[in-house]
């Protein structure tokens, strides 16, 4: 019994808090957001959430920040490989898009390089969305040299957008992360 | 084997007990929450302290962007009401008030037509009152913000519209006074 109690109390605290986000999460794709990470008065979830990641959380008129883990296959982001990043983005005044090492949120592109892609500085199609390339082998359009090897995550920041103002409003897209070959 | 059942049941019972526990101990708990990493990054005084730019160099507890310059100012609201004002220039700058457990309190973005001019005033509930009865005197256009505690810190953001105008962009950051209105 106490065996059983241990792991649940303790394993759902975890998944919870970590990979699961089974509570107060919006999942959109590859990419997930805590919902109420910005409000003045966030459900305990999140409340726990912030206090374990100690990150400088933005506030919700600010913007919201994204995480992907996977691609859109579900497959863990590997820096072996290279991504496609397609499609476009909700409104918002500019965005940014990190890849980062998961351990400690550093940015693992190429030092003395460009840490990151950014909205006004990139090619675009005649309709205005965009190709973004993650990889360490070079690629077309947009890209972005990474370095090192094991997993990693993206990190995209939506700031000053009104993507989610209002209960239950929905983000309408949020781009695809496609893999197209591994080293 | 109804015996069994009945132990395992209790088992998920106060596994469930556990978990709970476990989620609203954590804010308390924790030492790794954002007031903490402001902290390590210099973020001690009462400022404003300019963090340092993330690179792929060093890791990011805070998750900062990588294109965006960050002041921090440390509030103690039991010597008096506190303001953030200063001069910012014409791009993307949004201001966020976080508590000590890394929850945002206020946050803004100059959308709203607040310009280049930040004039933000934070008060606890006893001065707010005290601002109600007219017993404080306060400048005229001050942002308002009333914050249940008085330990915080202010986080102002700003977007270098490009990576070469960083520093003179941190130095506009610097010249942001944070100090405390006389009662």
């Amino acid at each position: 019994m106490l065996v059983v109690a241990l792991v649940v109390g303790f394993g759902l605290s975890w998944y919870a808090l970590s990979d699961g986000r089974l509570f107060g999460a919006i999942e959109i794709g590859p990419w997930s957001a805590w919902r109420d990470v910005g409000m003045p008065a966030p459900d305990p979830y999140t409340r726990a959430f912030i206090a374990r990641s100690g990150a400088l959380e933005l506030g919700a008129s600010e913007g919201i920040q994204f995480i992907a883990t996977t691609d859109s296959d579900n497959r863990r982001l590997d820096r072996a490989c290279r991504y496609r990043i397609d499609g476009s983005t909700p409104a918002a005044r500019f965005w940014t898009l990190v890849p980062v090492a998961p351990d400690d949120a550093r940015p693992i592109t190429r030092e003395g390089g460009p840490t990151d892609f950014h909205s006004a500085r990139l090619s675009r199609a005649g309709d205005g969305s965009v190709e973004l390339y993650v990889s360490k082998t070079l690629a077309p359009q947009n890209w972005l040299e990474i370095t090192g090897d094991g997993a990693f995550d993206l990190v995209l920041t939506l700031y000053d957008t009104s993507s989610l103002s209002g209960v239950g409003a929905v983000v309408a897209a949020l781009p695809s992360i496609i893999r197209e070959a591994c080293a | 084997m109804i015996r069994t059942l009945l132990w395992l049941l209790a088992g998920v019972v106060l596994g469930g007990i556990i978990h709970i526990a476990v989620i609203l101990s954590l804010p308390a708990l924790s030492a790794t929450s954002a007031w903490d990493h402001v902290a390590a990054a210099g973020g001690t005084g009462p400022g404003p302290t300019v963090l340092a730019a993330t690179t792929s160099a060093q890791p990011n507890p805070l998750r900062l962007d990588p294109e965006l310059a960050y002041a921090v100012c440390r509030i103690d609201l039991r010597t008096g009401p506190a303001s953030v004002t200063g001069t910012l220039p014409q791009a993307f700058w949004s201001v966020a008030v976080y508590n000590r457990a890394g929850t945002v309190v206020y946050s803004t973005t100059n959308r709203d037509g607040i310009g280049t001019a930040l004039d933000l005033g934070i008060f606890n509930p006893g001065q707010t009152r005290l601002l109600a009865e007219q017993k404080l005197d306060i400048a005229e256009g001050l942002l308002i913000v009333e914050a249940k505690e008085d330990d915080l810190f202010v986080v102002v953001r700003l977007a270098p519209p490009h990576p070469e105008m960083r520093a003179r962009y941190e130095k506009a950051l610097a010249g942001l006074k944070c100090g405390t209105i006389a009662t």
